[in-house]
């Protein structure tokens, strides 16, 4: 369940290439097991997530990141809480579609594939239970 | 149909004989004695796990009682997971009772969830139960129902009272009469030792020519290496509550009848042993 990427976190939008060690786009493939070519694409490949405060949560100034797909709800709260300075300990909840929580330990690819919309995953976030 | 009813509670009353031992490396007064429960399949470790708790704390020290959590051959058992799948998932062909280690200290913190109360368990289960209708019916019919309603889901399942329980969730599992089925049918299919948690995408139970789909074309389209051609030798188990349902299987139905109470169908396929 640890996620598996470094700590530096979503790449803002447009900032992509900047961000990544060495200026090359992709990151380099450790895996020496012959991977299909479309699997290895899909696990590389970064979805557009839309981050919205709920109730009196502060805001983040950046709403719009590009996410791998293999970041999970956890440490994209890890994130989310880092960014706004919110202390580790303390508890931040994610919702999809304004309706339900997701387990920590879901990848935001999965969530992209079935509540994506517009080529983007909204996600709300909140520091009490604000859905149930 | 009765038959469809059985099915219903064949699923809810299912059980898996558990033996729980306490770890050796736990500090302890006196020898601890294994302690034996049948574990509801559709339910949760920490829901159930109450009793087996008292006994080990029992012939501990106050101090040395942390959180509990639970292990099997090595690997923390999530308990955010349906006991049924974590079974069918790392334990399918192994010998019963089912062997699980306790533990109060060194708690996994990059394995597991921690569950300090009933509460997290509950907020859980009623998010997956939102989450398979919005896939189900867009939360139409999970927002319509009233906080009560929620609430005796919950009940149900802790308390279970297969009659609670369902009076509410078969209005979850109803669609228009003109669809022939939900929108999307909601599952996720899990291998043992995988890296990603589970395959979950955006499946019709109906085609969009009016043919009912099955358990088989789900998983060509999830899983190809599941469905083996005729002359071509098994390689893997295909695994709901603990049996392998023939690929012929409507997966309208599969949804309705072999959901856990979270609305879900967690499919676990299991990798054949090579001699």
């Amino acid at each position: 369940m640890a996620d598996a990427e470094n700590d530096r976190g979503p790449s803002a939008e447009g900032d992509a290439e900047a961000r990544s060690p060495g200026g090359s786009a992709a990151p380099p493939d450790s895996s020496a097991a012959p991977v299909a070519e479309e699997a290895q694409a899909d696990v590389k490949k970064k979805i557009n997530v839309l981050l919205k405060a709920v109730g009196d949560t502060p805001m983040m100034k950046q709403k719009k990141w590009t996410v791998e797909r293999v970041r999970t709800i956890q440490g994209l709260s890890q994130f989310i809480k880092k960014f706004l300075q919110v202390e580790a300990t303390e508890q931040l909840f994610i919702y999809v579609n304004q309706t339900f929580a997701p387990p920590p330990d879901q990848d935001v690819g999965t969530l992209y594939e079935c509540f994506g919309s517009d080529g983007k995953l909204v996600l709300h976030y909140c520091k009490s239970h604000a859905w149930g | 149909m009765t038959d469809d009813r059985d099915v219903l509670r064949d699923v809810w009353f299912g059980r898996i004989p558990t033996c729980f031992t306490l770890s050796q490396d736990e500090i302890t007064e006196r020898e601890a004695e294994p302690y034996y429960l049948l574990l509801p399949r559709v339910s949760y470790l920490m829901l159930v796990t109450d009793k087996a708790k008292k006994h080990f704390q029992k012939v501990m020290r106050q101090e040395d009682v942390g959180e509990m959590w639970f292990e099997y051959e090595g690997l923390p058992l999530k308990w955010h997971y349906p006991i049924g799948l974590l079974f069918d998932l790392h334990a399918s062909n192994t010998a019963l009772p089912w062997n699980i280690i306790v533990h109060f200290k060194n708690f996994p913190e990059t394995e597991l969830l921690h569950c300090l109360t009933k509460d997290a368990v509950e907020a859980h289960f009623m998010s997956c139960i939102k989450e398979a209708d919005a896939l189900k019916h867009k939360s139409q019919v999970i927002n319509e129902m009233q906080k009560k309603d929620h609430k005796q889901l919950w009940m149900g399942l802790q308390n279970d009272k297969f009659d609670q329980f369902w009076a509410i969730n078969r209005k979850l599992m109803e669609y228009p009469t003109d669809e022939g089925g939900f929108r999307y049918v909601p599952f996720r299919i899990y291998q043992p030792l995988n890296e990603r948690p589970f395959i979950q995408k955006l499946f019709r139970p109906i085609s969009g020519d009016g043919q009912p789909h099955n358990l088989g074309d789900l998983l060509k389209e999830m899983f190809p290496a599941a469905v083996t051609p005729e002359d071509m030798e098994k390689q893997y188990q295909v695994v709901i509550h603990g049996i392998e349902p023939m690929l012929e299987t409507p997966l309208q139905w599969l949804s309705e009848h072999l959901s856990y109470p979270d609305n879900f169908l967690h499919i676990s396929i299991i990798p054949l042993p090579r001699d």
